[in-house]
């Protein structure tokens, strides 16, 4: 092997490698996706995160979309507003994503929306409950809850499905738990609640006696709890071990294997608003359900399921502009039906989803289908 | 009876932050250091107690096996990280622990996953129930370990050869040493035991959550710092009534100042209120 | 180009609010865990005030002010309590701010401020904004270290006796190193407000305080040059590992760790051991 041949062969596998490389890329329609993987917020990122995987590996195992394969490109925001920002920076302008997905918490998300907006790329939030997250724009879109809703539809599950009058709040003090304990105030009333007490506490408790003390002595007949598996698997564990017999109602932060098998024999009977029906005749759910254990080695739950719809959503627009303008993206999402692991999707003019919320409750160890709400001007999420 | 409740309430939590804070308090009082990581040692032993209860059946050996165990990642986590940097600035000390304690949550997250784990099958769910007082027996053991480590504790340096030559060394290194006292020694045992007590506040909450998150320790980790001022820096038994003192404000604080401050804002208030009046803490450094 | 714009922009600011606590740690030696609740105390400030209609501007300013006044009140705590007591209560008095605020829904309460507006003057013209103040910064101290004020500063953190002795009103200069420090630590707040253009409590809390710390103990407490090269390295470092995604958090925790058994002085530290290796060289080949 002489010198110039040497150098020819080298060109040559360059060459083809940069054809390669160029023709792989091409071949890949990209969704951005910020998610917490290392932080306070890391379980909850682990499973969206990896309802998104699933559903990418189900898309292109179908035959991808337009005929090209779907890519996530993932960085980790530790659920920080500081980070996400940069982060949808990068996403939009160096890795070119048709679309971004955030499977992060609000502060991310809202911070990050703003990006997205100015710089005309649609952005999908999978479950982080803000407001004004889709308030930032025409190209911002939510597909799980809205917290008010969601509470909304606790206040019909106690005072008309459950006929329970007397409440107790035990609201988790963020974003998350005061948007669901306004929704359900706002509709206490009409359901005949009266609402005796409201406690707050913080997302990093795990003792509630002093909460519970207190519970004890107001003597409801049911507890609208806000909280995630983390807190309220605690929680209703001590409640009940407390002797408190009230009817605990939760919402999708509870939905999760884990939040049973913290506390016990105690989560039986405990109901919450949700938007995975586990009960579902749905194939879309089923397959879902199964898959993301199978794949994963872990029973799945509402976060999961909702990066899973995220995706979904997304990549249905795609395929439905037939081209990756993000303009074009931005307005077949907006125009949405689609059957997904939650439920029909479709949005409003703010870009709120529109789907019935799911009642599922604890029985004999597991999350088990118990009613489906789908009062649609109840849920009417809000339009501004 | 709320009163009541609140008050046995608050006694729990003060005595599992006092068991965590001894620990710290007993290396600021020889060495002088704010020992950020210690929190991540609590937080090892809650894991320890959990898996071996989960592997063998029995909590008791589960405790013990956690006791022992970080007790000497304790004294690893001396020889490794303070020994080399004791002439330096407290800064020095102060952010190498706290990078410790950073790197010590993201290995329990990254081995054990970001969820948590639980016990197969808790022990201790019983109730105890008298009158309207409902105490869970989780609850029970938990002021009994605290009791009885921290009486151990007290004995220990009061009645023992070992405990008095340590109790001297605190208070006077040179003199100590000057009277044959081995000073690495001492300081091993320091570590040794206060990890050793975080241990045991680890798996009993462990217990008493059913549940062990990698993040557990980030609460404790600067909460038992303004414990140990609040106690007075290096004064164990200051430590202890400081603890019990937070324990009881968070306790009525969280129902009656709710609305207005935050839980661990409580706890600092407290302490802010009182160094206003007291700059060394509630106590003189023992 | 955005992207670089909007790296160089946090990097400005983080310079900014690690200087800021280098008056006050490195300069004067008073230790504080509290400093991120006053830059928190200017974004809300600023974020609040501009939501109100006024000025981009006057709002900085305002914020700017804000903070030092409330730099003040802890100063005069500086006064009576000391060194590791000192800590604590800094650090207490930056929970007890963000868990006011965390309760008052008209600060925002656990929302936080939403769609607080920019600056006006677009990213890029943003990104200079922050870049000169950050400039004017990094000159500020260097100037303040040469100056009478900075050898006093010094002589209060080297030995507070002594420097009473000799005639220095410490408790003066150290109310000053507080006003100036937790000053400029609002303008980087502020500035970190009109960028992000969304703060929430959390944004402002201890795991915040201690990343500034950190930038100031790994450049080199004191050094004006190590503290800004740490700033501008640690404020990037999740962006430039985000290879190692799920190892990134160990990592940094890590290399606090070790750079503090290794180097305990920082970064400056060690451009003084190569520095002193290459003049001993310098020496030895002469000789």
């Amino acid at each position: 092997m002489n010198f110039r041949t040497a150098i020819r062969g080298l060109l040559f596998g360059t060459l083809m490698a940069a054809v390669a490389i160029t023709a792989t890329a091409a071949e890949t329609i990209k969704i951005g996706v910020n998610v917490p993987l290392t932080g306070f917020a890391a379980s909850d990122g682990t499973s969206a995160l990896n309802g998104a995987k699933l559903a990418v590996k189900q898309l292109n195992d179908a035959g991808g979309i337009n005929g090209k394969k779907l890519e996530l490109v993932i960085y980790d925001d530790q659920a920080s507003p500081k980070q996400s920002v940069p982060i949808a920076t990068k996403l939009i302008e160096k890795d070119k994503v048709v679309v971004g997905v955030s499977c992060s918490y609000s502060g991310a998300t809202r911070a990050a929306a703003g990006i997205y907006q100015e710089a005309k790329t649609p952005y999908i939030s999978a479950y982080a409950i803000h407001p004004d997250i889709t308030r930032t724009g025409n190209y911002v879109f939510r597909t799980s809850f809205v917290g008010e809703v969601q509470g909304r539809a606790g206040a019909k599950l106690a005072g008309e499905i459950l006929n329970k009058k007397r409440a107790v709040l035990i609201t988790l003090n963020n974003d998350f738990g005061k948007s669901l304990v306004a929704g359900f105030k706002e509709k206490a009333n009409k359901y005949g609640i009266t609402i005796l007490n409201e406690y707050p506490y913080s997302i990093k408790d795990r003792q509630f006696g002093p909460i519970i003390a207190r519970v004890k002595a107001d003597n409801p007949d049911v507890i609208y709890a806000t909280g995630y598996f983390f807190t309220a698997g605690p929680l209703v564990s001590q409640l009940r071990a407390a002797g408190v017999k009230a009817t605990i109602i939760g919402q999708e932060g509870f939905d999760t294997q884990t939040f049973i098998k913290i506390a016990g024999p105690a989560s039986e009977g405990v109901i919450i608003t949700t938007s995975l029906d586990r009960g579902s005749k749905s194939a879309e759910t089923k397959h879902f359900i199964e898959q993301y254990e199978q794949m994963f080695n872990h029973k799945t739950d509402m976060v999961a399921a909702s990066g899973h719809t995220a995706i979904k959503v997304a990549a249905a627009a795609i395929q439905a502009a037939g081209s990756t303008d993000r303009a074009a993206v931005r307005d077949a999402i907006a125009k949405t039906d689609l059957v997904a692991a939650t439920g029909t999707i479709s949005f409003n003019s703010l870009g709120e989803v529109i789907k019935d919320v799911q009642v599922q409750i604890v029985k004999n160890g597991e999350f088990r289908h118990y009613a489906v709400i789908s009062d649609a001007a109840l849920l009417a999420p809000p339009a501004q | 009876m709320l009163f009541f409740d609140l008050l046995v309430q608050g006694l729990i939590q003060g005595g599992i932050y006092s068991l965590i804070a001894i620990g710290l308090t007993l290396v600021y009082g020889l060495l002088r250091i704010l020992h950020v990581s210690h929190a991540g040692l609590y937080t090892l032993g809650g894991y320890i107690a959990l898996l071996v209860t989960n592997l063998t059946g029995s909590f008791t050996l589960g405790m013990i096996v956690s006791m022992v165990g970080v007790g000497l990642a304790g004294m690893v986590i001396y020889r490794l990280i303070y020994q080399p940097i004791l002439n330096k600035p407290p800064f020095v000390a102060l952010i190498a622990s706290i990078g410790m304690f950073i790197a010590m949550e993201e290995i329990y997250r990254i081995i054990f996953g970001p969820y948590g784990i639980t016990f197969v099958d808790p022990p201790l769910q019983g109730t105890f129930t008298v009158a309207n007082i409902y105490l869970r027996h989780s609850e029970i053991a938990a002021i009994v370990l605290a009791v009885s480590l921290i009486t151990a504790l007290s004995l220990f340096t009061r009645y023992t050869r070992i405990g008095i030559a340590w109790r001297a060394t605190v208070t006077d290194p040179e003199m100590a040493q000057s009277f044959g006292v081995d000073v690495i020694k001492v300081r091993y045992l320091n570590f040794f035991i206060g990890s050793a007590m975080a241990a045991g506040a680890g798996g009993m909450v462990a217990l008493l959550n059913n549940l062990v998150e990698p993040t557990m320790g980030s609460v404790p980790s600067y909460k038992a710092l303004a414990i140990i001022v609040l106690g007075g820096l290096g004064n164990v038994k200051g430590t202890v009534i400081a603890a019990l003192i937070i324990g009881i404000s968070e306790a009525f604080g969280t129902i009656y100042l709710g609305d207005f401050l935050d839980r661990d804002s409580i706890a600092f208030a407290l302490l802010i209120l009182v160094l206003m009046f007291k700059p060394t803490g509630l106590f003189v450094r023992g | 180009m955005e992207y670089e714009i909007s790296l160089l922009t946090i990097m400005g600011i983080s310079i900014i609010g690690a200087l800021s606590l280098n008056l006050i740690v490195g300069f004067c030696g008073q230790i504080s865990l509290g400093h991120a609740a006053f830059l928190g105390i200017g974004a809300y400030t600023s974020a609040i005030l501009t939501k109100a209609g006024i000025p981009f501007f006057i709002a900085i300013v305002a914020g700017m002010l804000l903070s030092g006044v409330f730099g003040l009140i802890v100063g005069f705590a500086s006064l009576r309590v000391k060194e590791d007591f000192l800590a604590i209560t800094t650090m207490g008095v930056a929970f007890l701010f963000m868990g006011i605020i965390r309760k008052q829904e008209v600060l925002g309460g656990e929302m936080g401020i939403a769609m607080i507006p920019g600056s006006g003057l677009g990213k890029f013209g943003y990104m200079l904004l922050v870049m000169l103040l950050a400039g004017a910064l990094i000159l500020f101290s260097i100037y303040l270290k040469n100056s009478w004020m900075g050898f006093t500063f010094n002589a209060v953190s080297a030995d507070e006796n002594t420097a009473n002795l000799i005639g220095i009103n410490v408790a003066n200069y150290k109310l000053i190193a507080f006003v100036l420090g937790t000053a400029f630590a609002g303008l980087a707040g502020a500035l970190y407000a009109h960028n992000i253009r969304f703060i929430d409590p959390e944004s402002f809390g201890f795991i915040e305080s201690i990343t500034i710390l950190s930038m100031v103990v790994i450049g080199g407490m004191g050094s004006v040059w190590g503290v800004t090269i740490a700033a501008v390295l640690l404020s990037i470092f999740p962006m430039w590992f985000q290879f190692i995604e799920d190892y990134k958090l160990l990592v940094y925790g890590g290399l606090l760790c070790l750079i503090m058994i290794f180097s305990p002085e920082g970064l400056s530290g060690i451009s003084e051991k190569i520095y002193a290796g290459v003049r001993g060289k310098r020496s030895d080949a002469s000789s």
